[in-house]
């Protein structure tokens, strides 16, 4: 038994100390994870609170046949989501320019450039990610941040593997066009194929 | 285009570093040839890099002990859960133990003829006097609705302004409060 499993157990127990273990463990993926689908630091951070609070009182349905990050991050995008679909809902303008993540400010180990580069890229990121329909962004983000596989992609979606691919092989398409928009593509660059 | 679909869907295999050493070399020499998707290719390169290369973003410090203050209690759930499911059995023993007992102590009573004969009429009798008030119930309101159709269409046009009204008063109940913050 991993320490993982010791924390899972002593938590579905209703041991807080032990779930504060894998908040600890699984805060990162889980904020970043809702700070790519919601673009804004303060609703990721809330949505990513929800997720673990809904994550320790369901934690009864959890099957531990499968991995707990996968469970935990399935939660978390599922969360994103609907709160996008209200936030259009309620006809909230989502074009508004958001603020940079706080951690791009207050990262003081790198240099004014690096910072500034790394604003930039972050920007950039975001609004091509926001351009994306929200399944689409969603296995974007589970593919590039989580290396999840396309059957991992497909449990948190609950759909098809076909559909997964499906779906990221459209928003790459959609990327490199958005890409191509942003002059982001070198020119004559010697081409390779990567293996 | 036709060509380009296969050689998009190769393209894409070779971003999963799952394309097969002969398609690759096909998609290559094609890359080579075709500016058009030399250029998509450069760009689902660069996309690749780009967010292959953009970090995992943190929460702040304290993220973990304030999630940890907004847990519920977990355990008084589980007892009270505990409780529910022991009442609900409860509940279902209960009048199963009852009912042994009592059909155990008065089962020669009650299985005599006489008895059950008598049962069995003043149920008839049950039935026939709701059949009598139900049907004076219904004669009563079809002679009222002949005899003072106004009166029945005011208590129509009443009860569709008191519908209106209930649906408009769940709406305003429905409005979104303030949210509170978690932090």
């Amino acid at each position: 038994m991993n320490d993982e499993q010791v924390w899972l157990e002593r938590a579905r127990r209703g041991d807080k100390n032990a779930f504060g273990q894998l908040i600890e463990a699984y805060q990162g993926p889980v904020y970043n994870l809702a700070y790519r689908m919601l673009g804004n630091s303060g609703e990721a951070e809330e949505a990513a609170q929800e997720a673990f609070i809904r994550a320790y009182t369901r934690l009864d349905s959890y099957d531990p046949a499968h991995k707990f990050s996968t469970w935990l991050l399935s939660i978390t995008s599922n969360y994103c989501i609907d709160q996008i679909r209200k936030r259009r809902a309620v006809l909230l303008s989502i074009d508004e320019p958001l603020p940079p993540h706080p951690a791009l400010h207050s990262d003081n180990h790198k240099g004014p450039e690096a910072q500034f580069l790394a604003q930039e890229r972050e920007a950039l990121v975001q609004g091509m990610l926001k351009e994306l329909p929200d399944e689409y962004r969603q296995a974007v983000v589970l593919r590039y941040w989580y290396d999840m596989s396309y059957e991992e992609i497909a449990e948190v979606q609950k759909t098809t593997v076909s559909a997964v691919k499906s779906r990221l092989f459209r928003a790459r398409r959609q990327l490199a066009d958005s890409g191509m928009a942003r002059g982001m593509v070198p020119e004559e660059a010697e081409v390779e194929v990567m293996v | 285009m036709e060509h380009e679909e296969r050689y998009y869907t190769m393209m894409m295999s070779a971003l999963d570093e799952e394309l097969p050493a002969a398609e690759r070399d096909e998609l290559m020499a094609h890359l080579h040839d075709c500016p058009e998707c030399g250029r998509e290719w450069r760009a689902l390169l660069a996309i690749d890099l780009l967010f292959r290369q953009t970090p995992l973003l943190m929460p702040a410090v304290d993220f973990a002990t304030r999630t940890l203050a907004l847990l519920p209690n977990r355990r008084l759930r589980v007892r009270a859960l505990g409780a529910v499911y022991g009442l609900l059995l409860l509940c279902g023993l209960v009048p199963l133990a009852l009912g042994i007992f009592l059909a155990g102590r008065y089962a020669p009573v009650l299985s005599e003829p006489a008895l059950l004969g008598h049962v069995w009429s003043a149920l008839v009798d049950v039935g026939r006097l709701a059949a009598t008030v139900v049907g004076a119930l219904f004669a009563g309101a079809g002679r009222f609705v002949i005899e003072q159709p106004a009166v029945v269409g005011w208590l129509i046009v009443l009860a569709g302004v008191v519908f209106l009204w209930g649906g408009v008063f769940q709406r305003l109940l429905a409005q979104p409060a303030a949210v509170e913050s978690r932090n």
